[in-house]
């Protein structure tokens, strides 16, 4: 093999750093897009028996949104093994232990079982908040983007904003808001 | 029963025995224990695996299906077009390229894949296959017959 060659290889099987925000996402629909850049299948070079996955670096872990009941009724089941060992948690009790969890098991559940499962995990970097350290950071180079479209809360819109929203009509002045 | 031929009268013992086993017992080589070399247990084996082997020829061809629509729909993502309308699409312009050859080109012909892509999105746009992230810009410097037929 050729200097020229094998330098190209190298570029080719570099692992590539990706950034995601999980800011206002569903961590389960989340799951199946990072495992594919885990797993490397977004690439054209795509192998099951090569080793092209990527790192995954996810922030804002504590900010996911589930849908609907879902905070109240998802479950995480915990067996310790002994008898009556068996344990059920809400997915609200489980995110206040550790808000890094539910995207944890999310991706993990959808990497599928195999040998390569928790090597792939390996290179999930999770973070509840936004500080990272300077190490991981410096290795980023690309960002996913989000799988849902963050809504933007009514405080972080401006007096102006609001002003010049459109109106349909006004109140009456005697007419008393409650 | 009458034999017409004294050839016939020969008591004839088949073929050899010996043989015979050679022949499963090589098939078997590759076995775990007992399955390997006993001759009992290897001929079990053997059924078998010649069975599975039979599956496996299929299931080969499903499995490389898979990966060259894998791949194939990871190329075109490339460049923003989902697999379903570039093979849609390039069928329509009479680009008759198998699976097979389009996941080579993905994989090793990088710049001519891009070029089919391009044909891909200007034939999307006119016929209306909508895609997320549609945009005209992107085929602006593409130029084709009907767009000549127009002007």
């Amino acid at each position: 093999m050729s200097a020229w060659a094998r330098t190209k290889q190298w570029n080719t099987f570099t692992r590539i750093w990706h950034l995601f925000d999980a800011t206002w996402q569903n961590p389960i629909d989340c799951a199946e897009t990072i495992g594919l850049y885990l797993k490397g299948m977004y690439k054209p070079i795509y192998h099951p028996m090569s080793d092209c996955g990527d790192h995954v670096v996810v922030i804002n872990t504590k900010k996911i949104a589930f849908p609907g009941q879902d905070w109240r009724w998802r479950a995480y089941y915990h067996h310790t093994g002994y008898a009556k060992g068996a344990s059920y948690t809400r997915a609200w009790e489980l995110h206040d232990k550790d808000p890094t969890l539910i995207f944890k098991k999310a991706v993990y559940s959808k990497l599928g079982n195999n040998l390569q499962r928790r090597y792939t995990m390996q290179r999930l970097h999770l973070f509840a908040d936004e500080k990272v350290p300077e190490d991981i950071m410096k290795n980023i180079t690309n960002q996913i983007r989000p799988i849902k479209i963050v809504p933007r809360t009514l405080d972080t819109y401006s007096q102006e904003e609001i002003k010049s929203f459109p109106k349909i009509f006004d109140y009456p002045k005697d007419y008393i808001i409650r | 029963m009458v034999f017409q031929t004294i050839v016939n009268y020969t008591y004839n013992k088949g073929p050899d025995q010996f043989w015979k086993t050679r022949r499963i017992l090589k098939l078997s080589s590759h076995f775990y224990g007992r399955r390997r070399n006993c001759y009992r247990n290897a001929i079990r084996g053997v059924w078998r695996s010649l069975r599975h082997c039979t599956l496996g020829r299929q299931d080969k061809k499903r499995d490389m299906k898979e990966l060259q629509d894998l791949r194939i729909h990871a190329g075109s993502m490339e460049h923003g077009l989902p697999r379903g309308i570039f093979k849609e699409s390039i069928e329509r312009c009479l680009i008759l390229l198998n699976r097979k050859i389009l996941a080579d080109l993905a994989v090793w012909e990088p710049r001519t894949f891009k070029a089919l892509t391009d044909v891909a999105k200007a034939k999307a746009l006119e016929d209306k296959l909508e895609y997320d992230g549609m945009k005209s810009e992107d085929v602006s410097h593409f130029i084709h017959r009907g767009l000549l037929k127009k002007k």
